[in-house]
């Protein structure tokens, strides 16, 4: 009786199937969207907003959501998924066709999903704002969210970067100044080395960073190598920043370092809360990290000792500053421009909206006191702690207008050293070749350096090993770069941009 | 007359040995499965940084110094944040539905496979079973999940943990243990089948439908992947998901309010065992019921 | 059953062989009843179906954007892509791996705890201990992974000079000196199929005996009183008695799972993480990446339907081998 279940369960199964597949019939029931602006003044009546690195709900985030609505007559609807599933969600909502119209989006899934024609393009709408936002911005910021002058999302604040800090009482007691190339640089991690104690001269999370740009923690050692595919400007072409030998000698640099003892020994296995941990403690020297806020976040955090940032050194070229973190509007957004006035261009204004989606509501968030001078509020959940931002951090801010609520000093001090120093990063560049390759590439791109610089094996074997495993995953990545299509694709969209986009009657899609 | 008992006579010595052995064998390992448990339970009461070898539900105040036994604090935090009771509800909702729903699909599907007689109850079976066998895979079972427009709903996560084959079939070899000459009586006295279902099958199987519903109920009250793929709504999330973000989460969800980290992880694991622990005792034997039934069918 | 019904009530006239249409008409209300069956099982489980047809088109973000559908053109593309993928060979071995080692493991350790309880001749002792090892089952993976996590924490003090925040493995270790630093357990290649080994023994173990305890108790006390009665001792009786009687359940349980190893995710996707990708990816949780995180759609399909297709194969195999061994198949 059960002798042929099996075999009949699956006979009958398959050939459900194949019927099943055979009479499936392909999607034809879509036209393609509406991606027009429409009028810049049909109010929507809601915008929904999905964002990450914004104010908790526990902290009054409805109360900034009424406060818009009071000001300007829209519901706003917040979507906050939980910060490790952030991006699951973006990628799930636009895979269920119901995305928030407005997305935070980091430098790595905007162009992602521009790519994919997910994003909306808002050039037009930019170049044709009467808003004040356009008087008082900082272009820059703007134009580093452009792909191919393209913009598909705006800033939320400046990308910031990361800058290197040091122990000053160490340089103080080793009779140092802040070094000023290489060589100076590698001194003062001797000298720090020499405390002994267990001290590590410097720490970092990982010895190529998990996103671009790949080198930014340890840009003392990559110096002109380009651990990432660029354009080189004189052939016009595309190159595997990886493959070149500048890049040998950066390995070469960091292996040396790292057999020296100079840096730290745990530096593959390393998270950043280890490297903050082991700074807090005292043991650490020298570390690579973000200007600004963080600079009185890392002060605090140690018992004793003085941190300061220091200016580049010389070989470095500057400290990167990394693509703003967009807001971008989704296609299936409706009213695009007048989303796009009402909701960006109204957080940027330099006045009562700016204040909102900065600093967030008065007398909840921050007070003015009788003197005339404003303060930031402690947040509702935690007494001991003032609220920081609302949506948009404030030292970063894009714009140029009057915060009332003055900034710290070392904030400010660290932030200016960072500034004088900074080259802009450009949005990194997606396609379908890519984002199909590029993480299998990265792996094996740690595995080489992580085998070169702990001794693992020689230079010459691990960029041997990169030769075999990784050169299959670069040369497809490389191939649909520099294929001619894509070349021209690039020098057209290049030269529209240039050409003016005002005028220009629509804006050519990504695609 | 009567010997007298001597352990370490050769006769006994093995065997006592043996059950000496035993015995610590089992305390040890009995002790292995609830530690792990006990000492979330007491980390949950200690409302403090330290806690690495401590095992009582205990803390220190560091301020001061003064000793608290079963510190609630984190409980209380529970009960009262809307963020996390919520959940804890959605969780309760959804495991009553899915067990009605489950006991309903499996009952009906497991009396109308024993319809030996009826056309075509071949075919309805093998179609059951092919699904045990091989399935379409996550993509295109969220994209049919988009299609039917049930994204974001409660129901996506539902209705597929309401249709379990393995139950069905365990609900069916149950059935057919109800003698024949029941269902003849009732339909000489022209009960209609679904008559003979409610006024017979059902009464009768009282133990499979208890066994078979706790597993429903443990089940979904453990489902957490439909929710991460299906639901995007943060007011549709249940307990179980929760209590993932709170560990996954970089931000502290205890942020400010006082209470430690793992002291608020630790009452969030126990409060989501705690309905299980309350009925287990008394359900244990329903649970052994199902499983024996499906250890018969093997 | 309902045919013997009719048999009795109708063998004392001649009756014709009813035709299908008189018989669809007398169950009619059957086929009503299995409606809401016949009904989630198409939309839930058939329809679904259809989507693998993906496999064979490139299906991502851009094609339901672009609201084109998915690409036909690229044939086996996908499957050419799968099996030149390190990552996909990765997650296939760990597959293997995790699944065939957690099998052993599982079967060794379930029949000797099996075996020891069956000795316990105090009733409520047995009682008390089948309570207590079959609760961790209970709990959800979630729930597993979220206790293994608090034990096995390593503390946010990397110096190991605070030995307070650790979590009580740590803390252990620590104290008896096998460590002088705290490890953190999950996010070290070298840990992490150990532990979850051991959470998969520490959940499932107490519950897998149940299958076994019915065997035994099964066998019959004849067996044994001859064997006493030919001196032979208890453990002399558990190696030629009731081992070999247990061999059958033993083979079925372990062949059942055979069929399963393709299927394992859950117990993986909530104790990974990425640092730990290389010994813990698994087929299932890559899918879950390339196709719902990385909006891959027709890559992913191909790679479930290839791990479907696997499976499939084993369940074949496992039911070859069970006819062979008992006579009859698995389903």
């Amino acid at each position: 009786m059960k002798k042929n279940v099996l075999k009949r369960v699956s006979a009958l199964g398959l050939s459900m199937l194949m019927v099943t597949s055979l009479t499936g019939c392909p999607n034809s029931d879509n036209e393609p969207l509406d991606l027009s602006g429409g009028d810049p003044n049909d109010k929507p009546e809601v915008i929904s907003l999905m964002a990450d690195t914004i104010m908790t709900e526990e902290n009054g985030l409805q109360m900034v959501c009424d406060e818009y609505e009071k000001q300007t007559g829209i519901k706003l609807e917040i979507e906050k998924p939980d910060h490790a599933k952030y991006y699951e969600k973006v990628t799930l909502s636009f895979a269920s066709e119901e995305p928030a119209d407005i997305i935070e989006m980091g430098s790595t899934y905007y162009p992602e999903l521009a790519n994919s024609g997910a994003l909306w393009d808002m050039t037009e709408a930019w170049e044709n704002s009467t808003s004040n936002c356009k008087n008082i911005v900082d272009e820059d910021y703007v134009n580093a969210l452009k792909i191919n002058g393209v913009l598909y999302g705006f800033p939320m604040a400046a990308g910031n970067g990361t800058i290197t800090y040091v122990r000053q009482d160490w340089l103080d007691e080793a009779g140092l100044d802040a070094p000023k190339n290489y060589d100076e640089f590698i001194e003062m991690l001797r000298a720090f080395k020499a405390r002994g104690n267990g001290a590590i001269p410097i720490t970092a999370a990982g010895l190529l960073n998990t996103e671009t740009p790949y080198d930014i923690y340890l840009r003392e050692f990559y110096q002109d190598a380009v651990p990432d595919f660029y354009k080189d400007e004189a052939t016009g072409k595309y190159v595997d920043g990886f493959a070149q030998p500048s890049m040998v000698e950066a390995i070469t640099r960091l292996r040396d370092a790292y057999q020296e003892g100079l840096i730290d020994a745990e530096i593959v296995t390393n998270k950043t809360s280890t490297c903050r941990d082991k700074l807090g403690s005292g043991l650490v020297g020298a570390f690579n990290y973000w200007a600004g806020m963080w600079s009185l976040k890392l002060q605090r955090s140690m018992n004793d000792g003085q941190l300061t940032a220091i200016p580049p050194i010389e070989e470095t070229g500057g400290y990167t500053e990394r693509v703003p973190t967009a807001m971008a509007m989704s296609i299936y957004a409706p009213n695009k421009a007048a989303v796009f006035e009402h909701f960006l261009m109204y957080s940027h204004d330099g006045g009562e909206g700016q204040m909102l989606f900065t600093h967030g509501v008065k007398d909840v968030h921050y007070k003015y006191n009788a003197d005339g001078s404003c303060e930031a509020l402690p947040y509702l959940t935690d007494p001991d702690n003032k609220v920081e931002k609302s949506m948009y951090a404030p030292e970063l801010t894009i714009t140029d207008w009057e915060d009332p609520i003055p900034l710290d000093d070392m904030v400010k001090e660290s932030l200016e050293t960072y500034r004088e120093n900074r080259v802009f990063a450009t949005v990194p560049i997606v396609n379908d070749t890519i984002s199909q390759n590029l993480a299998d590439l990265n792996v094996v791109k740690n595995v080489v350096v992580a085998n070169a610089v702990t001794g693992k094996t020689s230079v010459e074997e691990a960029m041997q090993y990169y030769e075999e495993k990784g050169s299959y995953y670069a040369n497809a990545i490389l191939e649909d770069l520099n294929s001619d299509a894509n070349l021209a694709a690039e020098a057209e969209a290049e030269a529209s941009a240039k050409g003016g986009a005002s005028d220009a009657e629509d804006t050519p899609d990504a695609e | 007359m009567k010997k007298k008992f001597n352990l370490f006579h050769p006769q006994y010595a093995a065997r006592s040995w043996f059950v000496l052995f035993n015995t610590i064998f089992f305390i040890a390992l009995m002790i292995i499965m609830i530690v792990p448990i006990f000492k979330i339970f007491c980390d949950s009461m200690v409302n403090q940084t330290v806690y690495g070898l401590n095992l009582l539900p205990r803390g220190v105040d560091p301020e001061t110094k003064e000793v608290i036994w079963f510190n609630t604090i984190a409980y209380k935090r529970i009960i009262t944040d809307p963020q996390l009771y919520h959940p804890f509800l959605v969780s309760i909702y959804t495991t009553l539905l899915t067990t009605f729903l489950g006991l309903l699909i499996s009952t009906l599907g497991a009396y109308v496979l024993i319809q030996r007689d009826m056309p075509g109850v071949k075919f309805f079976g093998y179609a059951l079973l092919f699904t045990m066998i091989f399935n379409a895979g996550l993509i295109p079972t969220f994209l049919v999940m988009k299609k039917v427009g049930l994204l974001d709903s409660i129901w996506a996560v539902i209705v597929p943990t309401s249709m379990n084959v393995y139950n069905l079939v365990l609900m069916r070899s149950f059935f057919e243990g109800i003698p024949a000459s029941l269902f003849e009586a009732a339909e000489i006295d022209g009960c209609t089948p679904m008559g003979i279902f409610v006024k017979i099958v059902l009464p009768l199987s009282k133990a499979a439908l208890a066994s078979i519903g706790l597993f429903f109920a443990v089940a979904a009250w453990s489902e957490y992947f439909h929710y991460v793929i299906y639901i995007k709504s943060s007011d549709k999330y249940n307990f179980q998901y929760k209590l993932r973000d709170l560990f996954q989460d970089k931000q502290d969800a205890s942020e400010g309010t006082r209470i430690n980290t793992n002291t608020l992880k630790s009452a969030a694991v126990i409060v989501s065992i705690v309905p299980f622990m309350f009925i287990y005792p008394f359900c244990q034997k329903y649970f052994m019921t199902g499983v024996t039934m499906g250890a018969v069918k093997e | 059953m309902a045919n013997n019904n009719d048999n009795m009530n109708f063998d004392h006239v001649i009756v014709k062989e009813p035709s299908i249409g008189q018989r669809m008409y007398k169950y009619r209300w059957f086929y009503l009843m299995f409606l809401p069956v016949a009904v989630v099982l198409a939309i839930f489980f058939y329809w679904p179906m259809f989507g693998i047809r993906y496999a064979w088109s490139t299906y991502k973000l851009k094609q339901i954007t672009m609201r084109t559908g998915p690409d036909y053109s690229i044939g086996w593309g996908n499957f050419q892509r799968l099996l030149t993928s390190d990552p996909f060979h990765s997650a296939f071995k760990n597959t293997i791996i995790l699944s065939f080692f957690n099998l052993v493991f599982a079967t060794v350790l379930t029949v000797v705890v099996a075996l020891l309880i069956n000795e316990i001749s105090h009733a409520w002792g047995k009682k008390i201990v089948q309570t207590v090892l079959y609760l961790p089952h209970f709990l959800s993976w979630v729930v597993a992974a979220s206790i293994f996590m608090l034990i096995l924490s390593a503390g946010t003090d990397a110096t190991g000079a605070d030995t307070s925040n650790m979590g009580f493995v740590n803390a252990i270790l620590y104290n008896i000196g096998i460590i002088d630093k705290p490890l953190d357990f999950l996010t070290e290649s070298k840990c992490w199929r150990g532990v979850w080994y051991i959470m998969n023994r520490w959940k499932e173990t107490g519950w897998g005996t149940i299958i076994y305890l019915a065997a035994l108790s099964g066998i019959s006390p004849d067996l044994y009183e001859a064997a006493e009665i030919d001196g032979a001792n208890r453990f002399k009786q558990t190696i030629y008695i009731t081992l070999p009687s247990l061999m059958n359940t033993i083979l079925v349980v372990f062949i059942l799972n055979l069929a399963k190893i393709m299927n394992i995710f859950e117990s993986v996707f909530v104790l990974y993480n990425s640092l730990v990708y290389d010994v813990s990816d698994v087929i299932q949780t890559y899918v879950y990446r390339v196709g719902i995180v990385g909006n891959d759609y027709g890559y992913s399909t191909a790679i479930g339907l290839f791990k479907s297709v696997v499976s499939l194969v084993l369940v074949s195999a496992s039911d070859i081998i069970s006819k062979k061994v008992r006579g009859y198949g698995i389903v």
